[in-house]
C-alpha cells in the first residue's frame, strides 16, 4: 500500500470517528475532569486535599471503604465460581439446550436491578419465600434482609450473567478438538477443564472478574433496598453525601477514591494476567 | 466428544440450581403482583388482578413509562448516529489508533455509571444543561453508545470487504455504495443494537436518578423511590409491566439478530 493512499485512509477514519470521539470528550471524560477539579477545589478557588484527608482519615469512612472491597472481592469470586460452569456448558452444547441456557443468562440481565433487588426481598423477607418453608418444616424463621450475606447473594444473581457471557464468548473461540485430543490421550474431564480449558479461556475470566468487580463496586440500589444501619457502600455513601447532605466537593472525592480502587484493581489484574501469558 | 455431547449428572444437578438462583426472583415478583392482598407475602393469601388494574390506571407509574420509553428512543436514536460512521471507520478504514478509538469509545462500559452519574450533575451545571431534558439525553446516550459500537463492529468485521470492493470496481461512488450495499448489510445490525441500547437506557438507574427531574422522572426512578418508601404489590404489578415490554423487545431482538450473538460479543 502506498503512503498518499495510506494517509487517506487516516484521514477519513479521523473523520468519521470525530462525531462519537468528541461527543465522549465533551460528556464522558469532561465530567470526569470537572469532577477531579471539585474534590481538590476550596472555597475561593486554591486547591486543597482537605476533601482526601477527611475521607480517608476517618475510622468510618475506611471501614465503608474496605466493606465496598470486601463485599465486592467476595461476590465477584462467587460469581467467578458459580458461573464457570454455566459458561463451558453454554459453550459447549449446541441446539434447544443452548438457546436456553442463553435466555437464562440474559433474561436477568434485562430485568432491572430494582425489579431483581425487590424479588429478593420477597424471598428473604419476614413474610416471605424462605421463612415460609422453614414454617412449613417447624422450624424458626429468619430474615437475611439487611445482612451482608443477603446483599452479596442479591449481587451475585444481579452480576453473575456478566461474567457468564464474558467467559463464554472466549469459550466460543476455542478449538473443541482440543478437549477432545486431551480426552483421547487420557485426560479425565476435570483434568480437561484445569490443565486445557480454563489456561485457554484466562482472557475471559480476566474481562468477567473486572467488568463485575467494577460494577460491584459501583453498585448502591441493593444496598440502598436490602441494607440496614450496619451495613453501607461507598457508592451508596456518595449518593447520600449528594442527595441528602448536598455536600458536593466531599462527595466527589468519595467518588474519585471508588474510581481509585477501580483502576488499581484493574491494572492489577492486567499486571498477573501479562505474566500468566508470559509463563 | 464427552464433554462437548454429553452433559454428567453433577453437571444436570447444577444447571438446575443455578436456573432456579436466577430465574426464581424474577417469578416471585410476577406471583406478588397478582396477589390479592394489599401487603407483601410469600406466597400471596389469594390473587386478583386489582394491583395491575391500579398500576396501569395510576399517573404516577404511567408517565414514568412514557418517559423512559421517549428516553430510551431518543438516546439510542442519537447513540446509532454517533457510532455508525465510527464504527464503519474502525472496521473498514484501518486507520493509525483505529483499535484504541474503539477501546475509547467502549470504555463507558466500564466506568459505574453512579460516578459518571455525578461527574455529569456537576458539569452540566457548569455549562448550563443543569437540570435539563437535553443533560438527561446526553447522559444516557454516553451510557449506550458503547453497545451500539460493539453490535455494529462486530457484525460489520464478520461481513466480506468483496463485496463493496465489487461496487466500487464496478464504478459505484463511495456515497452510494454506502447506502446500497453497506447500509442493507448493516441493517440487522444497528436495528438490534439500537434495541438493546434502548433496553439498557430502559434499565438505567443511575444517571436517572440523579439527572431526572418531577417531569422526566423514569420508570426505574420511580419503581426506587416507590420502594424506598413503601413495600406493596404496586411495585410487584409496574414490575410485571416493565418486563413484558422488555420481553417483547427481546423477542423482536432474537428475530432479528438471534440472542446467540450476544454471547459472541460480549468482550
Amino acid at each position: 500500500m502506498s503512503r498518499p493512499r495510506s494517509m487517506r485512509q487516516n484521514a477519513r477514519g479521523y473523520l468519521l470517528t470525530f462525531p462519537a470521539f468528541a461527543f465522549l470528550v465533551v460528556f464522558f471524560v469532561g465530567p470526569l475532569i470537572v469532577n477531579l477539579f471539585e474534590s481538590v477545589k476550596n472555597e475561593d478557588g486554591g486547591l486543597t486535599y482537605a476533601q482526601y484527608v477527611r475521607a480517608l482519615g476517618d475510622a468510618y469512612y475506611l471501614e465503608v471503604l474496605g466493606d465496598t472491597i470486601v463485599l465486592s472481592l467476595a461476590v465477584t469470586i462467587a460469581s467467578l465460581v458459580l458461573g464457570y460452569p454455566l459458561a463451558i456448558a453454554i459453550a459447549r452444547s449446541r441446539g434447544a439446550l443452548k438457546s436456553f441456557l442463553i435466555f437464562l443468562v440474559v433474561t436477568p440481565l434485562l430485568i432491572n436491578v430494582v425489579v431483581r433487588t425487590f424479588g429478593w426481598m420477597v424471598i428473604f423477607g419476614r413474610s416471605g419465600f424462605i421463612n415460609a418453608i422453614l414454617k412449613l418444616l417447624d422450624l424458626d424463621t429468619a430474615t437475611l434482609t439487611g445482612t451482608w450475606t443477603g446483599i452479596g447473594i442479591a449481587m451475585v444473581q444481579v452480576l453473575l450473567p456478566f461474567m457468564v457471557l464474558s467467559i463464554a464468548s472466549t469459550l466460543e473461540g476455542i478449538d473443541g478438538e482440543l478437549e477432545d485430543a486431551a480426552i483421547t490421550l487420557g485426560a479425565t474431564p476435570l483434568k480437561t477443564i484445569i490443565h486445557v480449558i480454563f489456561p485457554l479461556s484466562l482472557q475471559g475470566v480476566i474481562t468477567g472478574t473486572l467488568l463485575v468487580f467494577a460494577l460491584s463496586m459501583g453498585s448502591f440500589v441493593t444496598v440502598m433496598l436490602m441494607g440496614s444501619n450496619s451495613t453501607m457502600v461507598l457508592p451508596l455513601l456518595v449518593y447520600q453525601q449528594l442527595n441528602l447532605a448536598s455536600d458536593w466537593p466531599f462527595a466527589a472525592a468519595l467518588g474519585n477514591i471508588l474510581i481509585f480502587v477501580v483502576l488499581i484493581a484493574t491494572a492489577l489484574q492486567l499486571g498477573l494476567a501479562k505474566r500468566g501469558v508470559r509463563r | 466428544m464427552k464433554i462437548r455431547s454429553r452433559p454428567g449428572s453433577l453437571m444436570v444437578c447444577y444447571l438446575a440450581v443455578i436456573s432456579v438462583f436466577l430465574l426464581l426472583p424474577q417469578l416471585i415478583v410476577v406471583v406478588v403482583a397478582f396477589s390479592e392482598a394489599s401487603f407483601v407475602s410469600f406466597p400471596p393469601p389469594g390473587y386478583s388482578t386489582k394491583w395491575m388494574v391500579r398500576v396501569l390506571s395510576d399517573p404516577s407509574f404511567m408517565k414514568p413509562l412514557w418517559n423512559s420509553v421517549v428516553l430510551g428512543l431518543s438516546a439510542s436514536i442519537m447513540a446509532a448516529a454517533l457510532a455508525l460512521p465510527a464504527s464503519l471507520a474502525i472496521v473498514r478504514h484501518r486507520f493509525q489508533g483505529a483499535r484504541a478509538l474503539q477501546n475509547f469509545l467502549l470504555s463507558p462500559l466500564s466506568m459505574p455509571t453512579l460516578i459518571l452519574a455525578i461527574a455529569l450533575l456537576f458539569f452540566l451545571n457548569d455549562i448550563g444543561l443543569g437540570n435539563t431534558y437535553a443533560g438527561l439525553v446526553f447522559g444516557h446516550v454516553v451510557v449506550v453508545l458503547p453497545y451500539l459500537v460493539r453490535t455494529i463492529v462486530a457484525v460489520y468485521s464478520g461481513t466480506d470487504p468483496r463485496i463493496e470492493e465489487a461496487a466500487y470496481t464496478l464504478g459505484a461512488k463511495p456515497l452510494s455504495t454506502f447506502w446500497f450495499i453497506t447500509l442493507p448489510m448493516l441493517r440487522p445490525a444497528i436495528f438490534a443494537g439500537g434495541m438493546f441500547a434502548f433496553l439498557v437506557s430502559f434499565d438505567e438507574v443511575a444517571v436517572a436518578l440523579l439527572l431526572s427531574n418531577a417531569s422526566s422522572i423514569t420508570l426505574p426512578v420511580s419503581i426506587l423511590t416507590y420502594l424506598t418508601y413503601n413495600y406493596d404489590p404496586a411495585v410487584a404489578a409496574i414490575s410485571v409491566i416493565k418486563m413484558i415490554i422488555v420481553v417483547l423487545a427481546l423477542l423482536v431482538l432474537e428475530r432479528f439478530y438471534g440472542l446467540q450473538n450476544l454471547t459472541m460479543q460480549s468482550r
